[in-house]
C-alpha cells in the first residue's frame, strides 16, 4: 500500500515528476501528430487511388483483350465481383490550344498518357462523376465565379458532355477530358480549388477555360508483332476537365471515348484476310473477325469481398474463358498471360514511396522513445538521490528491496502512462484543430496578440528590475528568460505575414488529414511508458541496492 | 529509574547480542566499528548504550534492529556475530525475514526524526502497517488509522494529523516518528538520540514520553551520549572504540 501512496505523494507535490511527464507527453504528440498526418496523407492517396482503377485490374497493354464485352459479361457473374468497365490504355502527343505562337499554330506539344473510356460503365467502377470538374456549380461556388463564368450559364451542362465524351460543335468533335493539372490556365487556389486565368481588362477580360477549347491528339498504333503503323491524328473538342486529386495523373492524363481510342489505335472489330488466298476478284479472301479489344478491364468487388479475392477469382475465370475460347471455332487466340492486380499492386509505384516515407518517419521518430527513456532516467537519478535519506527511512520501518524497486518502477509506469495520455489528448488537439492552425498561421497574427504579448514581455522585465532591487540572482534570471521568451514571441507575431506550410500545389491535398492515427497512438503511447519504465529501471535498482544504514546518515 | 515492575521475572533475554564486530570500508581502508560487542536487553527494561562519538552506538543499534548484518565471524566460532530476538537467531534471517522483523518486533526511532516529508503526520504513523497492505486496502484501513490517530492522539498530536512534516516543531516531528516506531506494537523501541536535535525543555517531554511507554512495558534500547539521560535507564552499556566496556545500572 505505501507504494501505491508514495507514487502518488511523489508525483503530485514535486516539481519534477511534473517536467518528465511534460517531457513525455511533447515526445508522444510529436510521434502521434506526425505519423498521424503521414498516415491521413497515404490514406487518402489510396482513397484517391482506389477511386482510379477499381479494386482489380485485368491488363494486356498494346495488343488487348479481343472478346472483352463477353469476358465483362462473365466476370460481373462473379459472385466477388460488382461491376467491370473497358479501358484502352495508351500514350500519345496532345497539341495544346495554347503555345509559343499560337498565331501561327505554333502550340505547346504535351506528351500524355491516354485512357479511352466508357463513362457509363465507368461511373458503375468508380466515382467518374465525382472527378468531373466544371459542373454546373452550386449556389455558393456560384456566387463566387466571375460574371462571364460559363458554368454560371444553366442550359450549359458540361457533365452531361463529359458522360457523352462528344462535343456541341457542328460538327460535333470527338470530346477530350483533361487532367486539371494540364492547363497552364488553371490555378489553384489555397483553398485546393481552381479558378483560371483572366486576360485583358475593362470589357475585354476573359477567362481562359479549357472547356470551350480544342485540341489534337496523336497516338501510334502497335501491331501484335510490335510494328509501328500509321500515326493517328485528331481533333478533339474538350467537354471538361477532371480531378482525381493524384498530380501524377492530373497532369499527365486525358480521357477520351472507348470507340474513339479502339478505332484510332486499330482495336475495333476488324476483318481477317488472307492476302495469300485471293478470291475471284483478286481479292484477299475473307477468313474471319478480329474482335473489338480493350487494353485493360477496370472491375470493382462487392463490399463483403477483398480485392485480392476478387483477384484470384478473375486469374480463375480468365484461365476458364481462355480455354473455352480456343476450343471454338474460328475464335482467335486469348491472349497468355495477362495480367491480374489489385489497385494496391497496380498504383505501387505511387504509394510505395509515400508508405517507404512514413516508415522511414517511423524509424527516425523511434528515437523519441530514447529521449523519454533518458530523460526519465535522468530525472529519476536526481529523484533517487533526493531520496536517499526516505529510502534508509522506508527500510527502517520495513520495507525490502523489492518494495523500494516497485516504488520507483510505479513511479515510471505512472509517469509514462500519465504522460503519453497528456501525450494523446495534446495530439488529439493538434491534430483535429490542424487545418485552423494552418490557416491562423497563414495569416498575419492579430494585432491585440503581439499587444498582450509585448505587455507580458514588459511585466516580466519588470519582475526582472524589482527581484534585481530585491537582490534575488534566481528570481532576476528567471525574469529576465521568461521576458526574453515572450518578447521574442511578440516580435514573431508582430513581423509575421503568414506562412503556408501545406501547400496544396504541392501535396495534391487542398486540406491536411485531421484524423489521428489510433493504433499508431496507442503503440506509440505503449512505447513511450515502456521506456519510461526502463529509464526508471536503473534508479530503480539503485534505490534498492541503497544501503539503509548509509541512506539513514546521508546528508 | 526502576526496573519495570510489570517485567517478568526471566533468565532468557528479549534480545542478545553475542560478540558483534562491524567493519566499514572507507575507500581502501577497512575502519572496524565494532569489536566483539555483546548485550543481553531483558524485557521491559531500558538499556542506554553511551560512548563517544564513534564509538560504534549507532551501528549496535543498527545490528540489533536487524538493519544491518554484522561481520561474518570466523571459521568454527559459531557463537560470534549472533543476535536474538526471543530466542530466535535473527542474524541468519533471509532478506524478507529481517523486513518482518524490522517491521513487527522493533521500532526505530532517530536523532533527525526522519518522516516523509510527502505524507502526512497520519500517513508517516501508519507507515509500517501499510506494509504487505493491497492499494485497495487503503479504502478499508479504519482500524490502521484509527491506531495511528489513537496513538497521535496519546502524544498530543491530533490537531495536526492532517499537517506535513515541515509545518511542526521538533518536538512534535519527534512524537509524530515514536507514533510510528509504535505503529504495529513492537516488543523494543530502539532510539537513537532521541532527544539530540531538541532543545533541553523539548528533550525532556519526549524522555517522559519514552519513560512512560518503559513504564507501561516497552523494551527501550536507547543511544545516547548524555550521561543525565543514560541515567534515566535501567541499565547502562558502555562502548568505547566499539569494544563494551562496562555494563551496569
Amino acid at each position: 500500500m505505501y507504494q501505491s501512496l508514495l507514487v502518488l505523494r511523489f508525483l503530485t507535490s514535486r516539481i519534477m515528476p511534473f517536467i518528465a511527464v511534460l517531457a513525455v507527453a511533447l515526445c508522444v504528440t510529436l510521434v502521434i501528430v506526425v505519423v498521424s498526418v503521414m498516415s491521413g496523407f497515404l490514406d487518402m492517396l489510396k482513397d484517391s487511388g482506389r477511386t482510379l482503377v477499381g479494386d482489380v485490374v485485368l491488363s494486356k497493354e498494346v495488343t488487348g483483350i479481343p472478346y472483352y464485352r463477353e469476358l465483362i459479361e462473365e466476370i460481373e457473374k462473379l459472385p466477388e465481383a460488382e461491376a467491370a468497365s473497358p479501358v484502352i490504355e495508351t500514350f500519345g502527343l496532345l497539341q495544346m490550344p495554347y503555345g509559343p505562337d499560337s498565331d501561327r499554330n505554333v502550340k505547346s506539344i504535351e506528351m500524355v498518357q491516354v485512357w479511352g473510356i466508357e463513362p457509363a460503365t465507368l461511373s458503375r467502377v468508380i466515382d467518374f462523376q465525382k472527378t468531373v470538374y466544371w459542373k454546373t456549380p452550386d449556389q455558393q461556388t456560384a456566387e463566387t465565379l466571375a460574371k462571364d463564368d460559363p458554368r454560371l450559364d444553366p442550359s450549359y451542362n458540361r457533365l452531361q458532355e463529359a458522360m457523352a465524351m462528344r462535343g456541341t460543335g457542328a460538327p460535333a468533335l470527338p470530346g477530350i477530358m483533361l487532367g486539371i493539372e494540364m492547363s497552364l490556365f488553371n490555378e489553384r487556389q489555397r483553398d485546393g480549388s481552381y479558378r483560371t486565368s483572366r486576360f485583358g481588362s475593362g470589357t475585354q477580360e476573359r477567362a481562359y477555360w479549357m472547356p470551350l477549347q480544342n485540341v489534337s491528339l496523336t497516338v501510334v498504333p502497335v501491331s501484335e508483332s510490335g510494328d509501328i503503323d500509321f500515326q493517328q491524328k485528331r481533333a478533339f473538342s474538350i467537354v471538361n476537365e477532371f480531378q482525381t486529386g493524384v498530380y501524377q495523373i492530373d497532369a499527365n492524363r486525358v480521357l477520351i471515348g472507348l470507340d474513339t481510342a479502339q478505332d484510332m489505335l486499330r482495336l475495333s472489330e476488324s476483318v481477317l484476310l488472307d492476302t495469300t488466298n485471293l478470291d475471284e476478284n483478286e481479292m484477299p479472301r475473307r477468313i474471319g473477325v478480329s474482335p473489338a479489344r480493350a487494353t485493360t478491364i477496370l472491375v470493382k468487388a462487392k463490399p463483403e469481398y477483398s480485392p485480392i479475392e476478387l483477384r484470384n477469382a478473375i486469374e480463375g475465370l480468365y484461365e476458364r474463358f481462355a480455354m473455352e475460347k480456343s476450343t471454338e471455332e474460328g475464335a482467335v487466340e486469348m491472349p497468355y498471360p495477362v495480367s491480374v492486380r489489385t489497385w494496391e499492386q497496380r498504383l505501387k509505384d505511387l504509394i510505395g514511396p509515400v508508405e517507404k516515407e512514413r516508415a522511414l518517419m517511423r524509424v527516425l521518430f523511434s528515437l523519441v522513445y530514447v529521449v523519454c527513456a533518458g530523460l526519465v532516467l535522468a530525472i529519476f537519478w536526481s529523484i533517487v538521490h533526493e531520496k536517499t535519506r526516505d529510502i534508509g527511512i522506508l527500510r527502517s520501518v520495513g520495507a525490502g528491496r523489492t518494495g523500494i524497486l516497485t516504488i520507483f518502477l510505479a513511479y515510471g509506469l505512472t509517469i509514462g502512462v500519465v504522460g503519453s495520455a497528456a501525450g494523446l489528448g495534446l495530439a488529439w488537439l493538434v491534430v483535429d484543430n490542424i487545418n485552423e492552425i494552418h490557416t491562423a498561421m497563414g495569416e498575419p497574427a492579430p494585432r491585440w496578440a503581439w499587444m498582450v504579448a509585448a505587455a507580458f514581455a514588459a511585466a516580466s522585465a519588470t519582475g526582472a528590475l524589482v527581484a534585481g532591487m530585491r537582490g534575488s540572482v534566481l528570481h532576476t534570471l528567471l525574469w529576465s528568460i521568461i521576458g526574453l521568451v515572450i518578447a521574442g514571441i511578440a516580435a514573431l507575431l508582430y513581423y509575421h505575414v503568414g506562412v503556408t506550410i501545406w501547400d496544396p500545389s504541392v501535396y495534391y491535398f487542398s486540406t491536411i488529414p485531421n484524423k489521428i492515427d489510433m493504433t499508431n497512438a496507442y503503440q506509440t503511447m505503449a512505447f513511450a511508458t515502456i521506456f519510461s519504465v526502463f529509464g526508471a529501471a536503473i534508479p530503480a535498482a539503485k534505490a534498492a541496492d541503497t544501503d539503509p544504514v548509509r541512506s539513514l546518515r546521508y546528508e | 529509574m526502576s526496573t519495570n515492575p510489570h517485567a517478568p521475572a526471566t533468565t532468557m533475554p528479549l534480545l542478545s547480542a553475542h560478540r558483534l564486530s562491524k567493519t566499514y570500508r572507507m575507500g581502501r581502508v577497512d575502519v572496524p566499528v565494532l569489536r566483539d560487542a555483546s548485550i543481553e536487553v531483558q524485557q521491559g527494561e531500558w538499556v542506554s548504550v553511551v560512548g563517544l562519538s564513534g564509538s560504534g552506538k549507532s551501528t549496535l543499534l543498527h545490528l540489533l534492529g536487524g538493519l544491518d548484518r554484522p561481520d561474518r565471524p570466523q571459521k568454527g566460532d559459531r557463537d560470534a556475530g549472533t543476535v536474538h530476538f526471543e530466542g530466535r537467531l535473527i542474524t541468519t534471517l533471509g532478506a524478507h525475514g529481517l523486513n518482518q522483523y524490522r517491521n513487527r518486533a522493533v521500532g526505530f526511532v532517530f536523532q533527525f526524526y526522519h518522516l516523509l516529508p510527502e505524507l502526512t503526520v497520519l500517513e508517516n504513523a501508519m507507515l509500517p502497517a501499510m506494509k504487505g497492505r493491497s492499494p485497495l486496502a487503503w479504502f478499508a484501513a479504519t482500524p490502521m488509522r484509527q491506531r495511528a490517530a489513537e496513538l497521535l492522539e496519546r502524544f498530543g498530536l491530533a490537531h495536526r494529523l492532517t499537517h506535513r512534516p515541515n509545518e511542526l516543531s521538533g518536538g512534535e516531528r519527534q512524537r509524530v516518528a515514536i507514533a510510528r516506531a509504535l505503529m504495529n506494537e513492537p516488543k523494543v523501541l530502539l532510539a537513537d538520540e532521541p532527544t539530540g536535535n531538541l532543545d533541553a525543555n523539548t528533550g525532556g517531554e519526549i524522555l517522559t514520553e519514552i519513560s512512560n511507554l518503559h513504564r507501561n512495558g516497552l523494551t527501550v534500547v536507547m543511544v545516547t551520549h548524555d550521561p543525565a539521560i543514560a541515567a534515566l535507564a535501567d541499565r547502562t552499556v558502555r562502548l568505547l572504540d566499539g569494544r563494551v566496556v562496562s555494563s551496569g545500572s
